[in-house]
């Protein structure tokens, strides 16, 4: 046993792709101690409700964060409408969960690409790559933009899909299927890749519950809990929808889950598509949220659960609006899966976590 | 599995306990907030179990407010706690992972807690909304009262009897319309006032 | 064996075509409802500010006074909510991107006087 050392990790690191500086406390070879620093890119974005209106706070929302842009529109906008009473029509429900869930494949596709960069599997980052370039091209075909989707109004969405629309990104999607299915197949069968994840970082079933974790990180560690399987909204409408959860805990299991929860976004996006019912998209609101009214609402990140608040005071500004981040949930458990595992491994470890710190400081 | 939030209040002094029951029964903690008030904030407390979210609001707590940690029930507040200490000045006691305000790198100290002057305005216009709103609703309520309308009309400055009222709405608009345009319609409407109190008279 | 399969996709795109455009020598044409700036239709304004009222990012300024409408493309995130909001709709979002710049500019629409009456009527019919 040698003595233990510091050794400081980012902000600026080649594997992340977000300023997260990490402590690490190190004998020898093997992590000991971890100290998570964040803020770095506080922007005080929270702050904005007072000069923009519950309206156009919906474009400050979707700027938190570059991957989840859709959800945090979708969840600040649902957020708002509880507040308010009111009544979303069934069409603009479905729209928003089919942009949602081509945002979360978009999101784990990005994810997938840097996960394979960071085994060194360039090929594997490039063919990633280009099939989240397919989502990115649907979402400028049918909203306009390809990350910023400003799609979603308080009370429905702004733009309609045609029904040929929507048989046409079934069958996009079709073509993704079959490619991705290629990808991963080649991803969790690989030797190289499982030599570096399978029993790395590993996190138990009764550390997860403890430190209440969300999303995938939490579902590898056999924790069932995903937002969807409330069934609220057009989730509602699907006929079965089941968490995907793996027992292991370990980064092979977060690969796994991630590299399937794509599959069931697929799966929800096509059966949408076929129940979709018509109808208007839109409801006109009027009036503003009552003073001391208070609202909270969670929603199923591409990262987990993400919990959203909103006060009103009976201006057309809100009184305060908070979204709480599935990271700023999940990097406890980031501290205890690194506990233990080798220097070599903190990258490997830090990228299955999937940190979006940007999100978290807002 | 259903989903349901609700609100409720705590008491300051309840927090740690509160937490430490809620662990114990199988609660999962989900995020802490605040909320800035004139010269209070709010903190709340959310938890999570069969998908009931419920909310623990402790009010009114002084901007240099106490509150015991519960970092020690569920570690990952630590983020939260950090956070409200460095944005709104409130300290926790026993924090597992205390960044000591240097969570988050600000420019001003403890931010949220400033009044910002757009804040302030937007607060003037609805302070004035509502006392024009008073002032229609005392004129109306004059007026059913059998007063003579020149009466009522000479308490309630701007009000004309017959149309006294230029409801918050039109006044909203005014404010809002360039100061010649917002004077013609304040005329126009003035003129219409006059010949309805005229075709009152008249009748 | 994993790798195998991903030689077998990586072989196939030697004979597909390609998936990128040699930029800037080929461009990509624009969707139809893709975001790329605001346009305004003078001849339809009627000055009526509402789309500078409902804009998040104040990008918009409407003088009355001088009959001008300026927006600052650069500013301007193109969410199209003043799109949404112009009741004569005259503004609307033209799929082309503003160009690039090496330095900010203002776009500034002078709008001609119209018949008064006109103008009064379609304030009125928008309202």
């Amino acid at each position: 046993m040698g003595k233990s050392t510091v050794i400081p990790f980012g902000p600026q690191h080649p594997v992340l792709p977000e300023p997260l500086h990490l402590d690490l406390v190190v004998q020898d070879e093997t992590v000991i101690d971890v100290l998570p620093q964040i803020g770095f890119v506080h922007r005080g974005l929270e702050k904005l409700v007072e000069t923009r209106d519950y309206n156009q706070f919906i474009f400050v929302a979707e700027r938190i964060c570059g991957i989840c842009a859709m959800g945090h529109s979708l969840g600040y906008a649902e957020t708002v409408e509880e507040l308010m009473g009111i009544e979303v029509p069934t069409r603009a429900e479905y729209l928003r969960v089919i942009w949602h869930e081509l945002s979360r494949i978009h999101s784990h596709l990005l994810w997938l690409g840097l996960a394979a960069d960071a085994f060194g599997f360039e090929s594997m980052f490039m063919h990633c790559w280009r099939l989240r370039e397919r989502i990115l091209d649907i979402f400028e075909k049918t909203t306009g933009g390809r990350v910023i989707l400003s799609v979603v109004r308080v009370g429905g969405v702004a733009r309609d899909i045609e029904d040929s629309e929507l048989a046409a990104i079934c069958s996009v999607l079709d073509g993704i299927k079959s490619e991705y299915k290629e990808i991963t197949d080649t991803l969790l069968t690989d030797m190289s890749v499982k030599n570096r994840t399978v029993g790395v970082g590993t996190l138990t079933h009764e550390q997860a519950v403890d430190l209440s974790m969300v999303g995938p990180f939490a579902r590898a560690s056999n924790v069932s809990y995903d937002v969807r399987s409330f069934g609220r909204g057009a989730y509602g409408a699907l006929s079965d929808f089941q968490p995907i959860v793996d027992a292991q805990g370990d980064c092979y299991a977060r690969v796994k889950v991630r590299c399937l929860e794509v599959l069931q976004s697929i799966q929800i996006i096509q059966e949408l598509a076929g129940k979709i019912p018509q109808g208007d998209i839109a409801v006109k609101v009027k009036g503003n949220p009552d003073p001391g009214a208070r609202a909270a609402n969670v929603l199923e990140q591409p990262r987990g659960e993400c919990y959203y608040y909103a006060q009103g005071n009976g201006t057309k500004f809100l009184e305060r609006m908070r979204m709480r981040t599935p990271t700023s949930q999940n990097l406890a458990g980031m501290v205890e899966a690194l506990k233990g595992c080798d220097l070599a491994d903190v990258n490997m470890v830090i990228l299955t976590i999937d940190p979006c710190i940007s999100c978290t400081e807002r | 599995m259903g989903f349901s939030t609700d609100f409720k209040t705590m008491d300051a002094q309840a927090i740690h306990e509160d937490a430490q029951m809620r662990k114990d029964a199988g609660w999962r903690y989900v995020q802490m907030l605040a909320v800035n008030n004139d010269d209070s904030a709010d903190v709340i407390y959310s938890y999570m179990r069969d998908g009931l979210l419920e909310n623990l609001v402790v009010e009114a707590l002084p901007r240099d407010a106490h509150l015991p940690s519960i970092t020690d029930v569920y570690l990952e507040a630590f983020v939260c706690e950090n956070e409200i200490h460095d944005l709104f000045g409130i300290t926790f006691d026993g924090l597992a992972i205390d960044f000591l305000g240097n969570f988050y790198r600000v420019s001003t100290e403890v931010p949220m807690t400033i009044i910002s002057p757009e804040k302030l305005a937007e607060r003037e216009k609805q302070r004035k909304l509502e006392e024009k709103k008073a002032q229609a609703a005392a004129a109306k309520a004059a007026k059913e009262a059998g007063e003579a309308p020149a009466e009522a009309a000479s308490d309630i400055s701007g009000a004309k009897p017959g149309e006294p009222l230029i409801d918050e709405e039109m006044e909203a608009k005014l404010a809002s319309m360039p100061p010649e345009k917002a004077a013609k319609v304040r005329a126009a409407m003035e003129a219409k006032a006059k010949k309805q109190a005229q075709d009152g008279e008249d009748a | 064996m994993g790798s195998f399969h991903l030689g077998a996709m990586t072989l196939r795109s030697l004979f597909k075509k390609p998936e990128t455009l040699c930029y800037p020598a080929q461009t990509k044409t624009p969707y139809a409802g893709q975001k790329g700036h605001i346009v305004n239709d003078v001849a339809g304004c009627i000055l009526c500010a509402k789309c500078q009222k409902t804009c998040p990012c104040h990008c918009i300024t409407v003088d009355k006074a001088a009959r001008t409408w300026t927006i600052q493309p650069y500013m301007c995130v193109q969410c199209g909510s003043c799109v949404a909001a112009c009741p004569t709709h005259c503004l609307s979002m033209d799929p082309s991107p503003t160009s690039i710049a090496t330095q900010k500019s203002e776009v500034v629409c002078a709008v001609p006087e119209k018949d008064k009456d006109a103008d009064a009527d379609a304030e009125k019919a928008a309202s």
